[in-house]
C-alpha cells in the first residue's frame, strides 16, 4: 500500500479501472479479461481513444471506418441477446457512444470543433474578436435581400435585386471553400505541431495560434452558411 | 417548440429596427455574433447627457435573437448609461418567456449592449481627450 493521501480525483480513476461485475483490476479498454463481461466506455474517454485513433486532425477515412465496424461489431445487440441486463444496457450505451464519436470524427468542420473544445475546455475560453466587417456585409445583405422578397421579382428592380444577389451569393461560397481550404492546411500545421511533441515556449504559442484560427475560421463559416443557406432559400 | 406570444409580437413588429451612421454624434454601436448558431446582432444607442434618447438595432438570426435585441432597444430608450450597464439577459428571459434552448439568445443581446455602451463611452473619451489637448 502507498501512503499517498487519498484524494478524490484518484478515487474516481480507481473505480473506473475496475470491472463492475468481477472488481478485477482492468487493462484491457472494453473488455475484462478476467470475468470478460464488457465494460462500459469511460466518461473520460475522448472520441479519438474510443476509436483507436491518434488526436490528430487528419484522419484517413478508410482507418476510422474500419476501427469503427470493428468496435460496433463488439458492441452489436444481437450479441447480448442472452447476456444480463446490465451488459446489454453497457453494450447498448456503448454502442451509442461509438456511433457519435464517428459521425463527430467523420466530418471535418464537426472534427475540428471537437478537437477545438478538447484543446481549449468550452469554445468560448478561445477569445476571438468577432469580424465586425462580415457582420456589417451579412446585415447589409439582409436588407437587400428583404427589398427582394417585399418586390415584385419581375419588375425591373427585382431582376436588379437578384443579380446582386447571386453576385454575393457566390462571392460568398467562394469565400467559403477558401475558408475551408484553409483550415484542412491548418489540420496539417496542427498534427505536425503535435507529432514534434515538443512543449518549449515557441510550441505553445504556436499551438495558441492554431487553435485561435481554426476557432475564427470556424465561427466565420457558420455566419457565411447562414446566410448562404437565406439566399438559397430565396433566390434558389 | 412554440414561442412565446410575446416574442412573436416583436418578431412581427420589431421595435426600432434600422440603424443610425456609425459616427454621428453621440452614437455607440455594439455588433456581435453567437458563433454556435451564426447570429449577428447589431445594436446601436443614441445618448445625449449621459442619457440614451434613442436605440436601434439589426438582427440576423432566428425569432428570440429578433425579439431580444428589439425589447433590449425599448428597454434602452430614456435609461441612463448606468442604468443600460444593469439590464440583464435573465430580465429578458423573463420578459419573453424563452425557453432554454434560447437563452443564448438573450445573452447575445446583452453582450450586444454591453458593447454598444463600451463603444460609445470609447468614443467620448476619445472626444474629451483630444478636446482638452487643444
Amino acid at each position: 500500500m502507498n501512503q499517498q493521501p487519498p484524494s478524490s480525483s484518484r478515487d474516481v480513476r480507481m473505480a473506473r479501472s475496475m470491472c463492475w461485475h468481477c472488481q478485477s483490476e482492468l487493462a484491457g479498454e472494453y473488455f475484462c479479461e478476467r470475468c470478460v463481461k464488457v465494460q462500459p466506455v469511460s466518461k473520460d474517454m475522448d472520441y479519438f481513444t474510443c476509436l483507436g485513433l491518434p488526436r490528430r486532425l487528419t484522419i484517413d477515412p478508410s482507418v476510422l471506418e474500419a476501427n469503427y465496424y470493428e468496435r460496433s461489431r463488439a458492441f452489436h445487440p444481437d450479441f447480448y441477446l442472452n447476456k444480463s441486463e446490465a451488459e446489454q444496457a453497457i453494450s447498448l450505451a456503448n454502442a451509442a457512444t461509438l456511433n457519435t464519436a464517428y459521425r463527430t470524427l467523420k466530418d471535418p468542420i464537426q472534427r475540428a470543433e471537437y478537437l477545438l473544445d478538447l484543446e481549449a475546455g468550452a469554445v468560448k475560453t478561445i477569445r476571438t474578436s468577432p469580424p465586425a466587417d462580415l457582420f456589417e456585409e451579412i446585415l447589409e445583405l439582409q436588407d437587400t435581400l428583404d427589398a427582394y422578397r417585399a418586390g415584385s421579382p419581375s419588375s425591373e428592380q427585382g431582376r436588379q435585386l437578384l443579380a446582386r444577389l447571386q453576385h454575393e451569393r457566390e462571392s460568398l461560397e467562394r469565400r467559403q471553400q477558401e475558408l475551408e481550404q484553409e483550415l484542412l492546411r491548418l489540420f496539417g500545421e496542427w498534427d505536425t505541431l503535435q507529432d514534434r511533441g515538443q512543449a518549449d515556449e515557441q510550441s505553445r504559442r504556436e499551438r495558441d495560434r492554431l487553435l485561435k484560427r481554426m476557432r475564427e475560421i470556424l465561427s466565420n463559416r457558420t455566419y457565411i452558411k447562414n446566410i448562404v443557406n437565406d439566399l438559397v432559400e430565396s433566390i434558389g | 417548440m412554440a414561442y412565446s406570444d410575446k416574442v412573436i409580437d416583436h418578431f412581427n413588429n420589431p421595435r426600432n429596427m434600422g440603424s443610425f451612421g456609425k459616427d454621428e454624434e453621440g452614437v455607440g454601436t455594439g455588433m456581435v455574433g453567437a458563433p454556435e448558431c451564426g447570429d449577428v446582432m447589431k445594436l446601436q444607442i443614441k445618448v445625449q447627457d449621459n442619457r440614451i434618447v434613442d436605440a436601434k438595432f439589426k438582427t440576423f438570426g432566428c425569432g428570440s435573437a429578433i425579439a431580444s435585441s428589439s425589447l433590449a432597444t425599448e428597454w434602452l430608450k430614456g435609461k441612463t448609461l448606468e442604468e443600460a450597464q444593469q439590464i440583464k439577459n435573465t430580465d429578458i428571459v423573463q420578459e419573453l418567456n424563452l425557453p432554454p434552448v434560447k437563452i443564448h439568445c438573450s445573452v447575445l443581446a446583452e453582450d450586444a449592449i454591453k458593447a454598444a455602451l463600451a463603444d460609445y463611452q470609447k468614443k467620448a473619451a476619445a472626444k474629451t481627450s483630444s478636446g482638452s489637448s487643444q
